[in-house]
């Protein structure tokens, strides 16, 4: 990977800046997004309106109340000044049998679209789509995809659109589906745009929801900068102990990204026989134990596939996936109810020229993830991984300017993720309030118009 | 300056066999700067005209009474040295406290040696115990046997003679506690009537392994020049060396002496006898290898054979030697 | 920024129990772990770092690994040879640089080259005594980052010229300089009394003890091989960070020669006639630092953290090289066999050895004066030790392959072989008799320290 020297980064973002204006592009607003020091205060950027008739949109809102959050369950009449701008906006279609229900709910979201607050959400509540779904359930159930996903296309301002999927007894107000809706939310999912995602079973509350890794012990692979430091960070100020891991050279950075949150730096090359052991060894000696396992190193070796060195595809496989199935082996063959999240890419499902040998090792960890997820399920534990789209990083910064640009616009946020949103996604994933997510890939891309 | 007669004698070999018969008082040490450009003018004057020097020794002593080794001084030279500072004083310190009597002496009219260009080829301290800042030296020079002596290998002829230096505190007849002996030879000066010595026996010189050693630089010889107040200028500038006959500047006899002795540190003692026979000039700038070594048998003294140091000094590249120097414990 | 975790069994902010109860006196000490940062070559990776920049990093390497941020430690003792007056007080100004907890005690300490082993032995004493429970032993030095000194002369008018009152006498005193007397003075390690170099020193050594060329390059030759094998085997992911892009010691040449070796040119004891010192078998001018954790067994198996190996015993020698009765470096010769006779020991029952490499010719000559009976009689009023078996001596490597330090050497050593201690006891943990190992480090003055681990 060329690096770009540092006084040229300068230069490239200048030379993104005078895109924007040539291009009469607008300046991409700036995303709220967690204050270490306030955790989920507020929750909401204005008041919540829970719309949906069922007596789920009820226990909802009911659940709600119980954050102190400001719900209604009503929008003031229509020509009325609006008093708020609202937070969020949850739309609760989990009773749809048939296309045509679906209509009084969706336009109750759409008479406040032009009262959301910056950084709004909006919210879909809906059930699973099964193969032995009447056809009719079936399009509504599914519908709701394609109306989040346009949704997502249409909000300004930093707002964002996603959909959480419930499967069939899962309760609306079980602590999975108040888990993930309290992610989507609040800032942490800042740059999640345009997402589905599936609730198959109850999970368990965290005691305190704003350290839900509370006494939890997280392994974090690829510490030491970008996204893994980012990371540790984030699991860290949730409550968890962190046990960061880098190859040697990464040393500095990882004591430095280690010392930071009061974790442990093991310098290890993960694609050692023995890094499982050594992982497991060192997480159970410092903090009695392992509880969630972030998959989160990862090389590049780009080159297109005419061009490819048997060195450049074996190491980014062997790094990227390969590295990661053995440590997994060996850690759930002694922590049953082990949480892993695996850093997939946006490569991986919509893949990427020059990318032959990473796309496959990402789309790997998404095979992987789908084949841990009942393996761990069966221990209590759980798999699933997190796909970045376009995120500033030293990674991207190397990107020649015009295409980072269009890379950076390419999405319905209109802008680049940070590591931080990645690692807000990954925190969640691993937190018990996803005890409910299990085998999903979770975009944190700002709706890149890439792939699905 | 009132003459009297020198009372006391020098201790060594008991003997005041040579010493004169007056002292001349001086109120206070003179300053160096003075005689040497006095020294200089009349060695001028000596290069134009053919040397005319007196005959014989002059019958005076030059005595100096409550001299006071000075502290700051004294703080400058053992840094410059590497002695320990303290109260008491390295016997090369004294040397060069009491040494503006001897050029005092050897800038007299009637002394029979060019002061200038008179080398210092060997010096011998009886120190009985050590001098100390808070003594009240009476400190007196005087010259004695003036003898002829072959210089170098070849025919050439010079004069040697000593110049006896003795500090006693409080009182002209007080304690004793450190008597200098400083031979210097002008070669090429021939005087009617006297003495003269065999060629000296010269050892063949192999450098053995030293045990330490030290470069030489132009600032620290100027360093010393000032710290000792012997501003001879063949220390510090290159030209007047060369007049000199030397090749270039060269180390002050007694700077290398001094230094080969701050190596023994504090092993010598309070009361020895030091000895020191100066070889080939140490040229600055340059590299001086040494060697200390203990003896169990020097013999240094009348009183026979005693335990103590042998230092010797060379140039690690020519190997050529410098100093032979011995401490003889008391 | 995120503070660190309020709640955590192991990190907690306290490492050492106040008020708890403390061990007993007669308790053991233990090596806990290392961390050095990779040794550097004089003006390579470190130029621009300080000691204070390489000794704060190195604990934090340190922290990091043993998950301390935000501990407090009972003692950080550290020191540096080449210290800077501003660094008057560096071991605590570190501690406050690092992560540790800012209420962490420090000490400053010098013993040459021996500094940071000598902190080792003073950490382990305290916490033999019981006064103590954890402590960090560090040193570190920098020839790039070396004080300047300006001439005598300058730097005294500059002091005077402070404590002038008035202008003629400040005008005065600076009438006294010479353009000469501006030049900075280059810091040198010679020795003060013999203004010799140590390279001078160890050449006057060599003749002594009749060391020669080839068995000089031997000893280097064997430093790099068997440094360049730790490196692979991954010896030093557990015992170094990477400090400034730098991942591996800079001196280290894994695939030199003895040919390459031979064909060097001597650097030291030219004025002898056969002169056999080169730049191959001399350790070269370094940047570095290393650190050692020492705490009680009860502190650490609180804490899960390994024992890799007991401090024992420990003895400090020196000799009188000024009158040139033995070789600077040759304080090894009576540290090692007093100590070793102390403990009732003999050379057999030593494991592993190390000897720090100020240059080849001090093993060579160390291991001389070990097996020389005539020396042991005269010298110590002891048996000789005997022969070292070669394959026990600086089996991971010293100082001519991974550079020198100063101050950080004692430090790289001591957790170094208590990390190959804590293996070889790993691979055989029926063994009865522990494993032991026991070092060798000399010091400019004629000093060194030996010190005996176990495992």
């Amino acid at each position: 990977m060329a690096k770009v020297p540092a006084p040229l980064r300068g230069v490239q973002q200048q030379v993104g800046r005078t895109l924007t204006k040539a291009l009469g592009l607008t300046e991409p607003v700036s995303l709220r997004r967690t204050d270490p020091d306030h955790v989920d205060v507020p929750l909401a950027s204005g008041p919540v309106l829970v719309v949906g008739t069922g007596p789920d949109a009820d226990a909802l809102a009911t659940a709600l109340l119980g954050w102190g959050v400001d719900v209604r369950r009503h929008s003031p009449q229509v020509g009325a000044p609006a008093q708020q701008r609202w937070g969020a906006v949850v739309a609760v279609l989990t009773d749809l049998e048939s296309p045509g229900e679906e209509a009084e709910a969706v336009l109750a979201v759409a008479g406040v679209l032009r009262d959301l607050a910056r950084c709004a959400r909006v919210v879909t509540l809906s059930r699973l789509p099964r193969p032995d779904d009447t056809p009719a359930r079936s399009a509504a159930r599914a519908g709701v995809e394609g109306l989040v996903r346009s949704l997502g296309k249409e909000l300004r301002a930093g707002a964002t659109a996603n959909g959480l999927q419930l499967a069939d007894g899962v309760d609306v107000a079980a602590p999975a589906v108040l888990g993930a809706l309290r992610f989507l939310v609040s800032a942490r999912s800042a740059f999640v745009d345009g997402q589905l995602l599936p609730i198959t079973s109850d999970g368990v509350a965290p005691a305190d929801w704003t350290r839900p890794l509370e006494g939890l012990v997280a392994v974090v692979t690829g510490a030491a900068r970008g996204i893994g430091a980012e990371t540790v960070r984030v699991l860290a100020r949730d409550g968890a102990h962190v046990l960061g891991v880098d190859v040697p050279a990464a040393g500095e950075g990882l004591a430095r990204t280690m010392n930071a949150v009061g974790g442990i730096a093991l310098q290890l090359d993960i694609t050692a026989p023995d890094a499982g052991e050594r992982i497991l060894d060192r997480a159970e000696r410092a903090f009695g134990g392992l509880d969630v396992l972030v998959h989160n190193a990862g090389i590049l070796r780009d080159k297109l596939l005419a061009n490819m060195s048997p060195e450049q595809w074996t190491s980014v496989v062997g790094v990227n996936l390969a590295a990661q199935l053995a440590i997994t082996q060996t850690l759930a063959a002694r922590v049953p109810d082990l949480v892993q999240v695996s850093l997939a890419s946006t490569s991986g499902i919509a893949g990427n020229r020059g990318q032959t040998n990473y796309g496959y090792s990402k789309a790997g960890v998404i095979g992987a993830t789908q084949a841990w997820a009942p393996v761990l399920a069966a221990g209590g534990g759980r798999a699933n991984a997190v796909a970045p789209g376009f995120i500033e990083t030293e990674m991207t910064s190397s990107i020649p300017a015009v295409p980072r640009e269009i890379s950076r616009r390419a999405s319905s946020l209109g802008q680049g993720g940070k590591p931080v949103d990645v690692a807000e996604a990954i925190a969640f994933l691993a937190s018990p309030q996803a005890g409910g997510v299990n085998g999903a890939v979770l975009r944190v891309c700002g709706q890149n118009l890439v792939g699905r | 300056m009132s003459g009297e007669t020198l009372d006391g004698g020098a201790f060594d070999g008991g003997s005041t066999a040579g010493a004169p018969t007056r002292v001349d008082h001086l109120a206070a040490l003179p300053a160096t700067g003075p005689l040497y450009a006095g020294a200089l003018a009349r060695a001028g004057r000596a290069m134009v005209a053919t040397a005319s020097v007196g005959e014989g020794l002059p019958d005076r002593a030059l005595r100096v009474a409550d001299v006071h080794l000075d502290r700051a001084r004294l703080d400058a030279y053992c840094r410059l040295i590497g002695e320990t500072a303290g109260e008491a004083a390295p016997p090369g310190f004294v040397h060069v406290t009491l040494f503006p009597l001897q050029l005092a002496l050897m800038g007299r009219a009637d002394f029979p040696l060019p002061m200038l260009g008179m080398v210092h080829v060997a010096n011998r301290v009886e120190q009985l115990r050590a001098v100390r800042t808070d003594d009240a030296l009476v400190a007196t020079t005087w010259a004695r046997d003036l003898v002829g002596r072959p210089v170098g290998s070849g025919d050439r002829l010079g004069t040697q003679v000593e110049l006896v230096t003795e500090a006693r505190v409080g009182r002209p007849d007080g304690e004793l506690v450190w008597q200098g002996v400083s031979t210097y030879l002008a070669k090429g000066v021939q005087l009617p009537d006297l003495a003269l010595l065999d060629r000296p026996e010269r050892p063949a010189f192999s450098p053995p392994v030293p045990t330490g050693g030290w470069t030489t630089a132009k600032l620290t010889s100027r360093e010393y020049a000032t710290v000792s107040g012997d501003r001879n200028p063949i220390h510090t500038h290159a030209l007047a060396a060369r007049a000199f006959g030397f090749r270039g500047t060269i180390a002050h006899g007694m700077d290398t002496a001094a230094r080969a002795l701050a190596a023994l540190g504090p092993l010598r003692g309070e009361a020895f006898t030091w000895t020191a026979e100066f070889a080939a000039p140490v040229p600055v700038p340059g590299r001086v290898a040494l060697r200390l070594e203990r003896a169990e048998d020097l013999d240094v003294t009348a009183g026979g054979v005693r335990p103590g140091w042998s230092m010797t000094a060379w140039d690690p590249r020519r190997g050529a030697l410098h100093l032979r120097s011995a401490l003889a414990l008391a | 920024m995120t503070s660190a975790p309020s709640y955590s069994p192991t990190a907690s902010p306290t490492a050492s129990s106040a008020g708890s109860a403390r061990p007993t006196p007669n308790g053991t000490a233990v090596v806990v772990g290392g961390n050095r940062i990779p040794f550097a070559k004089a003006g390579g990776a470190y130029a621009g770092a300080s000691n204070l920049d390489m000794l704060t990093s190195t604990i934090d390497g340190l922290a990091a690994r043993f998950g301390l941020a935000g501990a407090r430690l009972d003692e950080v003792r550290a020191g540096a040879v080449l210290a800077h007056s501003r660094d008057f007080n560096l071991a605590r100004e570190a501690v406050l640089g690092s992560s540790l907890d800012a209420t962490t005690p420090a000490v400053t300490l010098q013993r040459a080259c021996a500094t940071s082993i000598e902190a080792a032995w003073d950490v382990a004493n305290k916490v033999t005594l019981g006064q103590i429970e954890v402590g960090v032993a560090a040193g570190v030095d920098s020839t790039s980052d070396a004080p300047i000194v300006v001439s005598e002369r300058l730097r005294r008018v500059l002091l005077r010229l402070g404590r002038a009152r008035s202008v003629p006498e400040k005008l005065k005193l600076l009438g006294q300089l010479r353009p000469a007397d501006l030049a900075p003075v280059a810091p040198n390690v010679n020795e003060p009394r013999t203004h010799l170099s140590m390279g001078e020193h160890q050449a006057l050594t060599n003749l002594q003890w009749q060391v020669t060329r080839e068995a000089q390059d031997a000893v280097a030759l064997a430093s790099h091989h068997h440094l360049a094998q730790a490196w692979q085997d991954g010896l030093f992911d557990d015992l170094v960070t990477p400090y400034r892009g730098l991942t591996r010691d800079a001196a280290l040449r894994p695939e030199t020669t003895a040919e390459a070796l031979a064909g060097l040119r001597t650097v030291f004891g030219n004025d002898q006639p056969n002169p056999t010192m080169t730049a191959g078998n001399s350790t070269p001018l370094s940047d570095g630092a290393a650190a050692v954790l020492i705490a009680s067994p009860e502190w650490a198996a609180q804490r899960q953290l390994p024992a890799l190996a007991r401090i024992v015993d420990a003895e400090a020698a020196a000799v009188d090289f000024v009158r040139g009765e033995d070789g600077l470096l040759m304080g090894g010769a009576f540290a090692v066999p007093r100590l070793l006779a102390r403990q009732g020991l003999g050379l057999d029952d030593i494991d592993l050895v190390e000897i720090h490499e100020a240059f080849a010719g001090v093993v060579v000559a160390t291991t001389t004066a070990w097996a020389d009976e005539a020396f042991a009689a005269e010298r110590l009023g002891l048996p000789a030790l005997g022969t070292l078996d070669p394959a026990r001596l600086n089996v991971a490597g010293s100082s001519l392959a991974a550079g020198h330090p100063f101050a950080a050497t004692g430090a790289r050593i001591v957790a170094t072989l208590a990390t190959l201690l804590a293996r070889r006891r790993a691979a055989d943990p029926e063994r009865e008799a522990p494993f032991r190992g026991v070092i060798s480090v000399c010091a400019a003055g004629g000093q060194a320290v030996a010190m005996l681990l176990e495992a």
